[in-house]
Parts: structure tokens; C-alpha cells; sequence
């Protein structure tokens, strides 16, 4: 066991940061830059989506509706199968398998968030928009100003388990070669043979430890600061919203 | 991007489906029964019971399935003691009289004790907010029609409880179906796995990857078709009582 430990602890260096100083970027940090990548453009995806959803009806939506649809349907795997070796035998470009990674879990990641910010735009009420619409603002802006604002803090427990299993995702990026966290695992492992269970169990807990303080870290950003702004919000109520994984 | 596969491709793609159902099918059968105890034991009034279970969704829930298939494929072999990874390597078949039933090789029982322990959590919180769903109303007026606390949780709770988590659930099997493309990472051959076996072999990578995810699509669109089924057949039940 203390071997495994004094194993585990020379590469620690490498399992963090991967030949950083010296070669490119990799371990946990290039998982934390790749979950924060996806969650920032699944973010915006997800809202555009949702907001697509509130405004269109009929043949628009069902269109909409079935590209939403698509994305949910597929497994991950296979939406970075399409880009990473589908993008360079149509278009004769070689796509880096991280930009494939963070494109299809953006993809995918917004394409949950569009129903959770549709939910959230109608719970929030006919009476609003109505309200807001006999005031005299235009549709765009009762969504602006009216809808989204009380939309925001419905959503977010949506938003945070999203991310939270956005950093679980990267490490889908392990299929096509690129050196995060769970790529380097397997590649000490190989290179050590006997302390899979250890090597594993760490990485484990690694990610475990990302993702719980990422979601306290969310939780409190989010709806810390709404509840102090209006007490009256009951975040019980939303805290049990199911994850979309 | 000229021409269909050939015939022996196809097979491989469908035998990779056949491979995709049988391990989702297994996985949801042992992770509802698995999740079910979970949910009750969340809501044990034991605290200790409460607590551990609390700790196996913390963990089970927040690192990627690809670690925790890794580490049931490389890690537990190391575990076990070696007649016993032996006997697991070798096949071995039961004579039923009409069919043969082999046993799984080492990557199916890897695969699918790993996608069981992770979707338990998920299927296990979805029984839970299930049982809280039910008013506590239910459950007193249960208990004033003198039903035992068993009774009451077998004839009232648990039939409203079961439709108030169905549609959750079947979201959760459709990501049983989709996670299930993640073995391939320990050698599994599944669907996705075919298809980037076909892919390397006839460099048709449009017509490899587009059929399996026409098969993920039509296997999900299978699940909502029978989700629908079902809420029918219930509602319907409803009205009759």
C-alpha cells in the first residue's frame, strides 16, 4: 500500500497538470478548461434554445423541437465519433479531438438546457408576459426584462447539475486520445501494471472532488445570492428538479 | 462515401446492436431492483443506513462512469483471486434443452456491474422523489382505514408513488441505452464499438456511423413509445376504479 502511495504521489504532477511547463496542458486542469468551456457555450446554446422554444410555434417549433431531440437521443460518444472522424474525411480538415470533445458536449449539454429554460419561462406565467406585454413592451422585451429575470432562478438547479456532469463528460475525451484526467489514469496504469485499484480509486476521487465543490461552489453563487435578494423564493421547491443525466 | 456496406458489415453492426440491448436490458432489470432498496433506504429510519446510502450516491454520482468502468475492469481483476479470474475467462455454457445460455465474457460482466452501481444512484433518487411526491395526507388517511404501515406502503403509497417516477425513469433507461456506449472503452463489443470497427475496415465512415445512431435513435424512440403506453394503460386504470 505504500508503495502504491509513493506511486501514486510521483505521478501526481503529471495526473494534474500533464507535461504542462514543458509540453501542452493536460490532467485535471485540461478537464476543469474543457468543462468550463462546454459550460459556458452549452450555457448559451441552452438559453438560445430555450428562448427558441418560448417564441416559435408551429412548423418552426416542431423543427426545432426534433434538432433538440436529436441531440438528447444520441449518446455523446457517437455525436464526437461524427466530428472527430466524419468533419476530416468530408471537409479535408483535421478537427484536434479536443475541439470535437467540447463542440459535442456543448451541443448536447445545450440541448438539455433548452427544456429546462423553456420550463422555467413557463412556470414563470401567462400573467407576466401578458403583464408585460399590456404595459407596451414588445415580446423580445417582455422576455428580456420580465420572463428571463424570474426564469433565472427557476433554471438554476438545472444549470448546475448540467455542469456538474459536464466535468464527469470530459472524460469521454479518453475514446479519442486527448490527456485529461482519465486518459492519464489509464495511461499510468498501463505503465505502472500493478495499482489499477489504487490509481483508479484516486482518479475517482479526484473528480469527486471537483464535481462536489463545483456544485457548492454553484449552489451558492447562484441561489445563495437569489434568495437573499427576494426571501420569499422557495428554493425547496426547485432544489429536487431531476438531473438531466 | 460510395455505396452501402457489404452484408458481413451489417451483421457486425447488428450483432454490436443485439450486444447494446442485451447489456441495457440487464442493467435496467438489476439497477430498478437495486434502486428501489437504494430509495428505501434513504428513507430508512435507521440513521446509519441513511447515511451510507447518502455516501454511495455521493460517490457513485459524482465520478464519470468511464473511471468506475476502468477501475471494474483493470482494478477488480487484480482483486480477485486468480481461479476465480480464470474461471471467468473461460466460457462456459448451461444446457437449457431448447437454447444455450453462455456465460457473459469478463468485459460484459464488467460492464455491467459498472453501469448497474452508476445508474442505481440515478434510478434510486428518481424512486425517492417518487415516494415524496405522494401527500402525507395518503398517508394518514392509510392509516385510518386501519391499514398496517405495510400494507398502506404496498396498497397506497407505492402504486402512486410508481406513476409519479415514471416518466423520470424512463429517462433514466434511455440513458441506460446511451451510457452503455461507454464500454467500449474497456472492449465491449456494443454498438458504437462496431461501428468504429467497421469504420477502420471500410473507411465508409458516414454509412458505419450513421446506421448506429439511426439504431440508438429508433431504441430511444422505443422507449418513449412504450413510456407512453404505459401512462395510457395507468390512466386508464384510474378511471375504471
Amino acid at each position: 500500500m505504500n508503495d502504491a502511495l509513493s506511486a501514486i504521489l510521483s505521478n501526481l504532477p503529471y495526473l494534474l497538470v500533464g507535461t504542462f511547463p514543458d509540453g501542452p496542458l493536460g490532467g485535471a486542469a485540461l478537464t476543469l478548461v474543457m468543462a468550463s468551456i462546454s459550460a459556458v457555450s452549452s450555457a448559451i446554446l441552452g438559453l438560445a434554445g430555450g428562448i427558441g422554444l418560448a417564441m416559435t410555434r408551429g412548423v418552426s417549433h416542431l423543427i426545432l423541437l426534433a434538432g433538440i431531440g436529436f441531440f438528447r437521443a444520441i449518446p455523446v460518444l457517437m455525436l464526437i465519433f461524427w466530428t472527430f472522424f466524419l468533419l476530416p474525411v468530408l471537409l479535408h480538415i483535421n478537427v484536434p479531438g479536443l475541439a470535437t470533445v467540447v463542440a459535442a458536449l456543448s451541443l448536447i449539454g445545450g440541448a438539455y438546457l433548452s427544456h429546462s429554460v423553456h420550463a422555467g419561462i413557463e412556470a414563470v406565467g401567462r400573467e407576466q408576459r401578458q403583464a408585460a406585454l399590456s404595459l407596451g413592451l414588445t415580446r423580445w422585451q417582455a422576455m428580456r426584462h420580465v420572463l428571463l429575470p424570474q426564469a433565472v432562478r427557476i433554471m438554476a438547479p438545472s444549470f448546475i447539475n448540467q455542469w456538474v456532469s459536464l466535468v464527469k463528460d470530459t472524460s469521454l475525451a479518453y475514446i479519442v486520445g486527448v490527456p485529461e484526467l482519465a486518459f492519464l489514469a489509464n495511461q499510468v496504469n498501463s505503465r505502472l501494471m500493478i495499482y489499477p485499484v489504487q490509481i483508479f480509486l484516486f482518479v475517482g476521487l479526484v473528480y469527486l472532488i471537483l464535481c462536489t465543490s463545483l456544485d457548492a461552489l454553484a449552489t451558492r453563487l447562484l441561489l445563495g445570492r437569489a434568495q437573499s435578494a427576494e426571501p420569499r423564493v422557495t428554493a425547496p421547491a426547485v432544489a429536487i428538479v431531476p438531473s438531466p443525466d | 462515401m460510395n455505396g452501402w456496406l457489404a452484408p458481413k458489415y451489417l451483421i457486425w453492426l447488428l450483432q454490436g446492436f443485439g450486444m447494446t440491448l442485451g447489456l441495457s436490458v440487464t442493467v435496467i432489470v438489476t439497477a430498478t431492483l437495486c434502486g428501489c432498496l437504494l430509495a428505501l433506504a434513504r428513507t430508512s429510519r435507521t440513521v446509519p443506513v441513511r447515511r451510507a446510502a447518502a455516501l454511495y450516491v455521493l460517490v457513485f454520482r459524482n465520478s464519470p462512469l468511464i473511471v468506475q468502468l476502468l477501475f471494474w475492469y483493470f482494478g477488480v481483476a487484480t482483486l480477485l483471486p486468480e481461479a476465480a479470474m480464470t474461471w471467468l475467462n473461460t466460457s462456459h455454457a448451461v444446457d437449457l434443452g431448447v437454447f444455450k445460455l453462455h456465460w457473459p465474457s469478463f468485459e460484459f460482466v464488467a460492464g455491467w456491474i459498472g453501469l448497474t452501481c452508476y445508474s442505481t444512484t440515478f434510478i434510486g433518487e428518481e424512486f425517492r422523489s417518487g415516494l415524496s411526491g405522494v401527500p402525507a395526507g395518503q398517508h394518514n388517511a392509510a392509516a385510518a382505514l386501519g391499514l398496517t404501515p405495510l400494507a398502506a406502503f404496498v396498497h397506497v403509497i407505492l402504486p402512486q408513488a410508481v406513476r409519479i417516477a415514471t416518466p423520470p425513469l424512463f429517462g433514466q433507461y434511455m440513458n441506460i441505452v446511451k451510457n452503455s456506449s461507454l464500454t467500449m472503452a474497456i472492449g465491449l463489443a456494443e454498438l458504437s464499438y462496431s461501428s468504429r470497427q467497421v469504420d477502420t475496415e471500410t473507411f465508409k465512415t458516414f454509412q458505419a456511423f450513421g446506421l448506429a445512431t439511426v439504431l440508438y435513435i429508433l431504441t430511444i424512440a422505443m422507449l418513449e413509445v412504450v413510456l407512453v403506453a404505459v401512462q395510457r394503460s395507468g390512466s386508464r386504470a384510474t378511471v375504471r376504479r
